[in-house]
């Protein structure tokens, strides 16, 4: 899951962002509201989690402007107004949930767990395709009982190629879903990646699963 | 909440100046009734006593006679007045005993032996009726009643009546629209010093909840990482000693704000000598690093300048506004820090040629959390409260403290302290 973190406060994204790519999601971060739109202008995300008190352009109008544009990924407004009349400000701008700061790491990844769960494409907390499934929050993957731990990348890459069954994902397409905005990959990284992902699932008899499409890309293919 | 306090200032203004209006007008009613009914008696009391003056009484050997033949009304020898309103008139004798009348039969017998009443009919119409002893040569010789409708009294009064009822409505009406805007005139400086308040608050608790946030995210993300890179640790726990040694500062200075309101006590001032605190000030603070990119001048003048009040509060405010100027003025700009006398007060000037401060900007200077740029002081660690402070401490010492600045030339701040 692809997420913008907008916070001005490099004390306080530092932290959400290194948590949230823990729990194996993809954050691109944003220190100000003209960032964040521009960021939005080029990349689709599945979430967004907005400070309100920002430069230049603050959140609210963020998350008005971005409700306007017609884009419907749940928004997250975290912050420190707290009164009544600021929630419901916040939550009539468009944001579908209200966090106030200081706020519990733990509950904020469960409330973006909960929102994630109404991206139209999430069918609940796993994926599936034949008989592998893959346990989002988790990280694991269970195939006939057995079961194995992914590292948050491996997990991001399994994800992205399980949304997209059998069909061939070019590099490029792989590493701009992957990586965060901005940051450009080593020439191996991928290759690298997947060699990774295909010993993870060589252990549920599963490794030959992801194909090479020579001169192409990748294919996650199962065998029935 | 300030649309019901309005109301209710506006309700009672209207009930308490409703109150005086309806009794006052209750009061003017009350003595247009006596007004009139003395109108009334008067001029009822004119034609009797006109009518009484033609009743004649003669001696005619040894026994009086009473002649009234010529007495208006009564008598047939006189032409009635033609504008009388009389209903009655009639004649008794000093025994009380009905001599002659006109108008209704009145009883045989007088039941009372003078004065005015006020009586009602059969037709329901009331009555002024006067009943006067005459007396001719000292001797009673008989008793004259007579009375007059009180329409025209009546009528007179209905129409003060209506008038009161029609303009006491209107008076009340714009006392209440009086009162509305009364109350809103009495709400303004409350709801502005609540706006104050509440900008404050909010503020306050920005300011209060951002380095918290950054405190609990860090130490949560800290003991929920599975990272166990040692140099990042020791990373997060310094970040998380120096957000809570600034926040430390943070929460100094409103206490300190909160602490230093009004004046302060007599037993606490003590005798300064402004020339000798200058200069400790300045040689201390040119060793600073933030003091060592720029010329720092301190001119003093001959005389010695001496203030009543707190040396060490005096010293804080200065070298806060030697740190801004420091702070705003770059390489190769110079801080002057000035003394001399003005009247009655002894002005200190820190004046340099830094960057200024936009004119929008000067009118909330002095207010406590206001930033110029919310950005460029987060990274120079203040939290718009330091001018604050400083007008807060001056203002407890009695004096005042001014701005002048144009944006990118430099900024002048003056402090006025009274002389001692």
């Amino acid at each position: 899951m692809r997420i913008l973190l907008v916070e001005d406060d490099l004390e306080q994204l530092e932290p959400l962002q290194g948590i949230l790519s823990e729990a194996g999601y993809i954050v691109d971060a944003a220190e100000d509201g003209e960032i964040a739109q521009w960021l939005i202008s080029q990349k689709d995300y599945d979430l967004l989690i907005v400070d309100w008190m920002l430069p230049t352009i603050n959140g609210l109008s963020l998350c008005r402007q971005y409700r306007l544009s017609g884009k419907n990924a749940p928004v997250l407004m975290l912050t420190a107004k707290d009164t009544t009349a600021d929630k419901v400000m916040g939550l009539d701008a468009g944001a579908d949930d209200y966090l106030v700061k200081p706020a519990d790491l733990v509950e904020l990844l469960a409330r973006v767990r909960a929102l994630g769960r109404r991206v139209p494409n999430w069918q609940g907390y796993s994926l599936r395709i034949a008989d592998l499934q893959f346990h989002l929050a988790e990280l694991s993957v269970e195939r006939s009982q057995v079961k194995v731990e992914l590292s948050p990348r491996e997990g991001q890459l399994l994800e992205y190629l399980m949304r997209h069954p059998n069909q061939v994902l070019t590099r490029n397409q792989i590493e701009d879903a992957l990586w965060e905005y901005g940051m450009e990959p080593e020439s191996n990284a991928l290759t690298v990646l997947i060699r990774k992902l295909r010993q993870r699932l060589q252990l549920l008899g599963a490794g030959d699963w992801i194909r090479t499409v020579y001169g192409m890309g990748y294919r996650l293919n199962p065998q029935e | 909440m300030f649309n019901r306090s309005r109301r209710n200032l506006a309700t009672w203004f209207t009930l308490t100046m409703g109150s005086i209006l309806i009794m006052f007008a209750a009061g003017v009613y009350y003595w247009e009734v006596i007004d009139k009914l003395e109108e009334l008696d008067r001029l009822l009391y004119k034609k009797t006593s006109l009518m009484a003056a033609n009743v004649k009484s003669e001696m005619h050997n040894g026994q009086r006679q009473l002649n009234l033949e010529y007495v208006p009304f009564l008598g047939s020898m006189v032409q009635p007045l033609l504008d009388s309103q009389l209903v009655y008139a009639s004649w008794y004798n000093e025994q009380k005993q009905l001599v002659q009348f006109f108008g209704t039969i009145p009883s045989d017998r007088l039941l009372i032996s003078g004065g005015f009443d006020t009586i009602k009919t059969d037709s329901k119409v009331w009555l002024r009726q006067v009943t006067l002893p005459v007396y001719q040569n000292g001797l009673l010789i008989g008793y004259l009643q007579a009375a007059m409708p009180m329409t025209t009294t009546e009528s007179a009064l209905a129409e003060f009546r209506m008038v009161l009822a029609i303009s006491a409505p209107i008076t009340l009406a714009v006392i209440a629209l009086t009162g509305w805007w009364l109350g809103g005139l009495a709400m303004q400086p409350i709801r502005h010093s609540y706006d104050h308040l509440q900008r404050f608050t909010a503020d306050a608790s920005h300011e209060l909840r951002s380095p918290l946030t950054a405190i609990i995210s860090n130490a949560q993300y800290g003991f929920l990482s599975k990272s166990t890179d040692l140099e990042m640790q020791r990373q997060r726990f310094q970040k998380i000693f120096e957000i809570a040694k600034s926040m430390s500062i943070l929460v100094n200075n409103l206490l300190f704000l909160a602490r230093y309101q009004g004046k302060l006590p007599t037993e606490s001032l003590q005798v300064i000598d402004l020339n000798n605190l200058l200069v400790q000030i300045t040689d201390d603070y040119a060793t600073q690093p933030d003091a060592q990119h720029l010329g720092l001048v301190c001119k003093l003048p001959n005389n010695n300048i001496t203030v009543l009040g707190d040396a060490d509060l005096l010293r804080q405010i200065i070298i806060n506004l030697l740190n801004n100027a420091c702070k705003y003025t770059p390489n190769g700009g110079q801080v002057k820090l000035q003394l001399f006398t003005q009247s009655h007060w002894a002005v200190i000037q820190v004046i340099d040629n830094g960057i200024g401060i936009p004119e929008a900007d000067l009118p909330y200077i002095f207010e406590r959390f206001y930033r110029v740029d919310k950005k460029r002081s987060r990274q120079t660690g203040g939290f718009g409260l330091g001018l604050a402070i400083a007008q807060q401490i001056v203002q407890s010492h009695g004096g005042k403290i001014t701005i002048k600045s144009i944006f990118k030339e430099g900024t002048t701040l003056q402090i006025y302290l009274p002389l001692k």
